[in-house]
């Protein structure tokens, strides 16, 4: 079905008291969240009073879930990660996978294996279906040129499982394979990084989401521009794209509406637009088109929006955000 | 007769007295000077949190509740206190910290309650008062000491107008030496066109011209002149102490490489020396957006850097005379805003003491579950002064007078945590 941001509207707005980290949706249409109460939980956005039902929980904020069909994986900053079983409702295993925070956690499109990433800089590759461990992914630094703890925060398989993409805080990018865990590529994206070495001393900003093309040559990165005052995230929410293979930067959206992250970019499923989506004190909605190599719709959202996923179509996409659970449309 | 033949005589002497006090850390290394100095002398060494770092990140932890975060609590070595996962280190060395859980300090403006945090009262319209480092440079600073009494590092600009050192009404001489630009004062060091020798010759002379001078004369003014003198030459000569190079390397990578830990090293090679009070300024906390990232980034530092410290000073017998503190202007709100930041908060927040005259392990006052309010305990800056004032043996109703008025170091009727005072 076509789509066009043109028509982009809300059509289910759902508030609660938590702070939603990660949204998934299965093809049926059953709806997946991890929040800051520390729980898993699904939804039916489509009701006229959604509720919210805990498959389970956590020992802090859930913040990343991947999807392999009736297998959900969740991912928390407890550092675990946990297999669920969604037909059954019921949990097939825990691991503790990694030692800091995990940041978000990603499956392959065929199924066969899931991408956790955590601050203690290691990407790691799971067997979906049996929980193994297959690779670990070692190529961010753990301290920042400055001396202070790094921060993974984002990863991304490509539409045919074949690559796996790694983003830090610092801007530091590594392609991988999946196959083989061997390093393929390392980009740089340097300006969604702030170090302040004079006002306060720290730091703010990071890779923030990142997204293969349909055909797997584009890779797009997402972030915050530099900040000034670093006590707020006033810096302009940052998109940039990589042809990665060529290791050039091919496009460049610097903002100029919404300040923020841009927490979560996702490609519309036939290449026609980029989407990305993010806040600060509030939230955003960007669709940028690659052709014209400019954005195409940019849309104030009512809160920071931390996930969201889009439908197979593309004509819907559900929101994941400080306090709101979120169905917009763009049917052409 | 030339001037240097006229100076022969008493060159050797004056010259020997000066360099015994400017090398006061070799004299350390002499056991029983050492510890004969180290009983004599309290020092404090503040480190100031600039812009307000969270409670909830830090000292009082409330893992679970709708407020806490996403960080989880750690048992320290101490039965049933638990600190942020943030401060593994420093829950290690609990047994020498205590922990203030329930400061109500009615302010959440960055200038003005840094300035009563600094100085443990407001001003009143007629009378500023002298912050914590003014006062603990008169009562601990000794009258001959050739070191700086109150040194104050705040390298970032942000906050660092909001809280400058203030000697108050006990005058500049309790001011302090302040280091934004460098780690070492600018300015102490004599001219290059000046010989070592020459220096002290005119030294010498002009020592000698006042002892002729003084003759048969009563005169305090003149007293105070020869005083800034000495004074004068013993800050040129502390250059070493602020000079972390002359540190072995191995402790200066103990302290790690960030700025925060190298000031917070000079400090205690200030303190080492007999400097009475240092603070080290470490901004900016003020995390309005991305909260648990920014205390991420900086309790670990805060945790590796004051546990260096502590470990540092008991290996040098120093910690039962040198109070450690941490304290900013306010905390951080248990609310956390759309921007996951937490914002201003005074009204149930947290400090810590180790070292001197607290006792160890204990945290005293709580915060109610969502850390709103405070739920027990419930204290103020005066308090907490006076209870500065105590572990570093000072009465804190011992009073200064402002013309014929007395005015007590802390507000009257004030009393100190007795449960921190050992």
């Amino acid at each position: 079905m076509p789509t066009n941001p043109e028509k982009l509207k809300s059509v289910k707005d759902f508030t609660h008291k938590n702070v939603f980290f990660a949204l998934v949706r299965t093809p049926a249409g059953r709806t997946f969240v991890g929040s800051s109460d520390f729980k898993v939980s699904e939804i039916d956005l489509t009701t006229a009073k959604p509720e919210l039902k805990e498959l389970g929980g956590h020992q802090s904020y859930v913040t990343g879930l991947a999807l392999a069909g009736d297998t959900l994986i969740s991912g928390g900053y407890d550092g675990k990660l946990i297999w669920w079983d969604i037909a059954k409702k019921t949990k097939i295993r825990e691991v503790d996978a990694h030692r800091k925070w995990i940041r978000k956690v990603r499956a392959s499109r065929d199924g066969k294996f899931a991408v956790s990433v955590a601050d203690d800089m290691v990407a790691r590759v799971w067997e979906i279906a049996t929980g193994k461990m297959l690779h670990e992914l070692r190529g961010h630094k753990e301290m920042t040129p400055n001396d202070f703890v790094s921060m993974l925060y984002a990863c991304a398989i490509s539409p045919g499982s074949k690559l796996i993409a790694t983003g830090d805080k610092v801007g530091h990018i590594v392609v991988w394979d999946a196959q083989t865990g061997a390093k393929v590529t390392e980009l740089e994206a340097p300006g969604m990084y702030t170090w302040d070495p004079v006002q306060r001393r720290h730091s703010i900003g990071g890779i923030r989401s990142l997204a293969f093309s349909p055909d797997g040559l584009q890779l797009a990165v997402g972030g915050v521009g530099k900040i000034s005052n670093i006590d707020h995230l006033d810096g302009k929410a940052r998109v940039e794209v990589f042809d990665w293979k060529a290791g050039k930067r091919s496009h460049e959206f610097p903002g100029d509406k919404f300040n923020g992250l841009v927490n979560h970019l996702e490609f519309h499923p036939k290449g026609e637009w980029l989407l990305g989506a993010g806040g600060a004190n509030d939230g955003f909605v960007m669709f940028f088109d690659l052709n014209a190599k400019k954005a195409v719709k940019q849309e104030k959202m009512p809160v920071h929006l931390h996930d969201a996923a889009l439908s197979e179509s593309g004509e819907s996409i559900q929101f994941a955000g400080h306090g709101r659970l979120m169905v917009w449309e763009m049917k052409a | 007769m030339n001037r240097r033949h006229f100076l022969g005589t008493t060159a050797t002497a004056v010259g020997a007295a000066f360099a015994a006090d400017m090398t006061r850390l070799n004299v350390l290394s002499s056991p029983a000077l050492a510890a004969e100095l180290k009983a004599q002398h309290k020092g404090c060494i503040l480190l100031w949190l600039a812009g307000g770092a969270s409670q909830l990140e830090t000292w009082d932890p409330k893992p679970g509740a709708p407020t806490g975060g996403p960080f989880r609590s750690i048992q320290t070595a101490v039965p049933g206190v638990q600190i942020s996962e943030l401060m593994p280190k420093m829950a290690q060395r609990m047994k020498y910290t205590s922990i203030v859980r329930s400061l109500n300090t009615r302010n959440a403006d960055h200038g003005t309650g840094a300035k009563l945090m600094m100085r443990g009262r407001k001003d009143e319209a007629n009378l500023k008062y002298p912050d914590l480092g003014a006062v603990l440079a008169k009562e601990l600073g000794r009258a001959d000491s050739q070191v700086p009494d109150y040194v104050s590092f705040y390298s970032a600009t942000e906050g660092r107008d909001f809280a400058p050192g203030a000697a108050g009404f006990l005058g500049a001489r309790y001011g302090p030496m302040e280091l934004s630009k460098s780690n070492i004062p600018e300015n102490i060091r004599k001219l290059e066109a000046i010989s070592e020798l020459d220096h002290k010759e005119r030294a010498d002379l002009r020592d000698l011209l006042s002892k002729q001078f003084e003759r048969g004369r009563q005169s305090g003014t003149l007293g105070s002149h020869n005083e800034a003198y000495q004074r004068v030459r013993g800050l040129m000569a502390s250059e070493k102490l602020f000079d972390i190079e002359q540190e072995p390397q191995k402790m200066r990578d103990r302290y790690g490489k960030t700025q925060f830990g190298e000031q917070v090293l000079i400090a205690r090679r200030l303190v080492e020396a007999g400097v009475p009070f240092v603070r080290v300024g470490r901004a900016w906390w003020d995390s309005h957006g991305q909260n648990f990232e920014t205390h991420q980034e900086m309790v670990p530092e805060l945790d590796h850097v004051m546990a260096t410290l502590i470990d540092d000073l008991k290996e040098r017998g120093l910690l039962e005379h040198t109070l450690i503190v941490t304290l900013a202007e306010f905390g951080r709100t248990p609310g956390i805003n759309a921007s996951l930041g937490r914002d201003h908060f005074a009204s149930a927040w947290s400090s810590s003491l180790t070292g001197a005259g607290i006792k160890g392990g204990v945290a005293y006052g709580k915060s109610d579950a969502t850390g709103n309010r405070v739920a027990e305990g419930e204290v103020g800056a005066a308090e907490l002064f006076a209870t500065i004032y105590r572990s570093l043996g000072i009465s804190h109703q011992k009073n200064y007078y402002v013309g014929s008025r007395p005015v007590p170091l802390t507000e009257p009727n004030t009393k100190p945590i007795k449960e921190l005072l050992a």
